[in-house]
This record gives C-alpha cells, structure tokens and sequence, in this order.
C-alpha cells in the first residue's frame, strides 16, 4: 500500500524571484513542516504576497527550487489560498461554495449539505441564502475561507485575511482559523498585524525588503528576538 | 584531380575505419549516490579524471542512501555509492548487490549557530550535545530523506537515549531534502543540523552558522560502492560498473580522493584496503 500523498514538507531552497527586472524575494530557505500554523509577518512590500504565491506554486521561482513533499511538480491539488480582497460570485453565499465543491470535484448529490456544514463551520449559518456580493467585508472572507476548505487541501494559505476588518470581524476570523488549524491542516498566513501574528502564530517568519531576516517559534521570536530588524518589528517600529 | 576510382577506394577505407554509430558501445554508466558526494564536489574533481582514463561517463543520480539504494533494488543503477554500512550489507545479502568495496570515510560535524542557544560548543560527547539541543527547544533541522546522514542522525538520537520519532516538538523539522537545502534552511533559521564536513567545507551561505561539535568516534562517516547484481538485473553494465568501483579502490583513484582539497583541507580519506571498514 503506498504512503498517501503529501506536499509537506514545502521547502524553499535558495529561492529568488524577480519581476519587471526588480528582485522581490532573494536567497529565501524556508521549510513549512506540519503542525500550528506558520505566521508570515513584516511591512507592505516586504515580498509576503509573493512568497505565498511561491509557496501555492502560482509563480516559479527565478532561482532555487521549492518542492511540495520532496517533488518539484506536484499540483495544487492538496494548497488552497486565500487572497486579500476574494472574488465573490454572482450567487448565494452556498451558491459560492458548491461551485468550489464541484470544482473539487465532490459529486453533485453531496454538495447542497456539505455546502451547509462549510458555511457553519465559517459561522455563515443563516445567511447560505444570500447574495454573496451583499455579504459584509467580514463575512465575505469568511465565504473565501469556505470555499478554500471545499477542497479539503492539506495546506491553507492566507493572505492577510482580516486586513481592513473591524475587530469583531477579525476575531470571527482567527476563530476559524484556530479551528482549521486544530483540525490538522497547515496554515501558512501572512499578517502585518502584531498581535495577529501573537494570537494565531506557532512559527514566525520575518520578511523585509525581499529576504527572511528572521525565523523560528514564535514564543522565542517575541520574547528575544536575535535580529535588529526583529527586535525593531516587534517593538512597534517602522522599518523601512 | 581525383578520379572517381580513388574516390571511392577513399570513402570505403573511410567506412571501414571508422566505427559505425549503431555499433558503437555506449561508454557510460548510472551510479546512484549520495547528495554529500556530489555536493561536496568530490564527483565533480573524480570523474572527469576516471572518464580521461577509461572513456567511461558517469552518469550520477544524486539521493539519499535510502533511495539510492531503492534505485539500485530496481536496478536502474548500475553502480551504488553510498554511506551507510549495515544497510550497504544487507544489500548484499539480499541479492542486490554483488559485494561491497570500503572506499573512504570523512566524518559528520554538528553544524550550529554562534549564538549556540543549547550550549554545546566544544562538547566532544555527541549524544550529550543532541539532549541539550532537545532539552533547550533549539531549532534542529534534520534531511528527513533516508539518506545515509539521516540515517546517521537518527542513530545518534538514538545514542543519546532519544525517542526522536515520538518526542520531537517544533523544534525539529524534517525536510526530505538533500544536504544543501538542509543547510540552506538551517542557515535562515539559525538552527542546528548535523551534516558531513565535506558538504559543509564547500558550502558558502553559512550565515552565523560554525562547527560546535566534532571529533566524536560515533561521527565517523564510511563510505561504500557495490555493483549492482546482474543476475537480479541483466541490463546492469557490469564490465564497465565494475571498471569504475576498480579504480575507485585501486591507488590512482584512491589518491584522486586525497587530492580534492577546499582552501587546502582535504575532504574525504581513502581507506579502502582499511580492515574492517
């Protein structure tokens, strides 16, 4: 019997990547290994959006390698993300996510009742009705994270997913969050938010102006930082 | 002016002289190695000197010892080059291989950052050194790829009285890659990783990383070659797999091994007429 498929670890060997002639991310070695959720943090335009769009394997990288599982080619079957601002169809909010579950292939007479247990698990119970463009900021991104779960990947990746919500909406969020953690899948998100970052993070990484400056648990990371950069980040300065 | 005669007596000698490209031999091999020798560059100093002798090319599939060896059971290797004795035996013993050749040893070093969070600089104790790192938390990276260093990681968690399958934490991540991705992370994440001094010798982004251990009996790192067995696999090359493990442990090619040096230090030591190795 062959060991089930997996794209963890997700390793970064050396990885650099440029765009329009400008070096966004440079010389990158990072390994995402299963468990509590790795927490990607720094200022705008550090290179997180990317990293994770590497990391997803939407992008090749320019230089290095990243490989899912020890395998350079592996499909997304088993990612899933998340972006900032997520594109909401012209339907209901179930409507939203039995599109996803058919596209994850799950069979038509499945979808209308797991369509109602991911729109409970997201906290969307009562509103599977609505449009989901009518949806609130929050719950929209609730919705995006419903769908993202349709395809039960292994991995989920956010890109700042409570930038721009109120507080209550954010907690409802990093709820959700806790919970598909707790449930086994790996989180990888980024966050420009400290105490997000505090709240949801097992594993801190810190980029700035396109490299890692610096990594590890986060409960080191937080209470003594071995970087400049980090001890600045963490004490609420700017970095620029 | 050449007559049509003498033209054709030219184009015949020609044909017969020269060998017909469907006849020819082809001169190469496929050995499965480890990423230490290749990525030590040792392969790259060794072969070109073996294929100006004998026109052999080799063809290097860069593994872990596990999975060379897994390609080797396949036999789509025709010769192993590898780090890990008992498994090399057992091999052997199995029918995959037709014997086993001793052809050099380096050791493997316990990488770490100068910072040195677990305290173990200096120690001459290995197993002492990986209980402190596992009581400290400290970031350790490990291959995580069967490979021979995996394999000898494991054992010395195992030395130090160390469960490491049921009690690593998130301190210890298992990548599943070769040694210099290993140092790669470990480099970015500060962290420990035990690696063999070759590899480490060429590496060149070693951050703030150094040597904090060494010199332990238990981290010393022998290598071995095997042909792989042609009566498990008939397409095996063996005349000229058997070329290459000949000149590794005859005198030129042992000394081939001696003289690649970085910054003047010599990586791997030929031992292959060693009792016992």
């Amino acid at each position: 019997m062959r060991a089930p498929v997996t794209d963890l670890p997700i390793v970064l060997d050396d990885v650099s990547f440029s765009a329009g002639g400008v070096t966004i991310l440079e010389h990158i070695s990072l390994a995402l290994v299963a468990g509590s959720p790795t927490v990607l943090i720094g200022p705008n335009g550090a290179g997180k959006t990317t990293l994770l769009r590497l990391v997803m394997g939407l992008i090749p990288p320019a230089r290095g390698r990243v490989t899912w599982g020890g395998r350079e080619q592996a499909a997304s079957t088993h990612r899933a993300i998340v972006f900032q601002r997520p594109t909401m169809l012209r339907r209901s909010a179930a409507g939203n996510v039995r599109y996803a579950l058919a596209a994850a292939g799950v069979p038509r007479t499945r979808r209308a009742a797991s369509a109602v247990e991911l729109c409970a698990l997201v906290g969307l119970t009562g509103l599977e009705r609505r449009p989901a463009r009518k949806l609130s900021g929050g719950e929209q991104q609730r919705l995006a994270l419903a769908r993202a779960l349709a395809k039960e990947p292994q991995i989920l990746l956010l890109d700042e997913p409570t930038a721009s919500l109120d507080p209550a909406a954010t907690k409802a969020i990093e709820d959700v969050i806790r919970k598909v953690a707790a449930s086994g899948i790996k989180v990888v998100m980024s966050t420009h938010d400290l105490g997000e970052a505090k709240r949801l993070a097992g594993e801190i990484v810190l980029v700035h102006r396109g490299r890692v400056i610096e990594s590890g648990p986060a409960e080191t990371f937080f209470s003594a930082p071995k970087t400049e950069e980090a001890r600045r980040f963490s004490a609420g300065e700017l970095l620029v | 002016m050449p007559t049509r005669r003498s033209l054709f007596a030219v184009v015949a000698i020609i044909t017969l002289v020269a060998p017909a490209p469907a006849l020819a031999q082809d001169k190469s091999i496929v050995v499965a190695s480890t990423t230490s020798t290749q990525d030590s560059g040792l392969f790259g100093h060794i072969l070109p000197l073996f294929k100006a002798k004998t026109g052999i090319d080799v063809k290097v599939v860069a593994q872990g010892t596990g999975q060379a060896l897994d390609t080797g059971r396949r036999g789509d290797a025709d010769v192993l080059f590898v780090h890990a004795k008992a498994q090399e035996e057992k091999f052997v013993a199995d029918g995959f291989g037709v014997k086993r050749y001793p052809v050099m040893y380096n050791d493997f070093v316990l990488i770490g950052p100068k910072s040195d969070p677990a305290g173990i600089k200096g120690m001459t104790d290995v197993a002492e050194a990986l209980k402190a790192i596992k009581s400290k938390g400290a970031p350790f990276i490990s291959r995580g790829d069967r490979s021979g260093t995996h394999i000898a990681e494991l054992d010395l968690w195992k030395a130090a009285g160390i469960d490491i399958g049921k009690e690593k934490g998130p301190w210890y991540k298992e990548i599943g890659q070769g040694m210099g991705a290993a140092l790669n992370t470990a480099s970015a994440a500060n962290a420990y990783v035990l690696a063999d001094r070759g590899t480490w010798l060429s590496f060149k982004n070693r951050g703030d990383l150094d040597i904090l251990v060494a010199g332990d009996k238990r981290l010393f790192n022998q290598y071995g070659v095997m042909l792989v067995n042609p009566e498990k696999h008939p397409h095996v090359k063996k005349a000229l797999g058997q070329a290459f493990i000949d000149w590794l442990v005859s005198p030129e090619g042992q000394k081939a091994i001696a003289d690649y040096k970085i910054n003047g230090q010599e990586l791997f030591f030929p031992n292959a007429n060693a009792p016992g190795a």
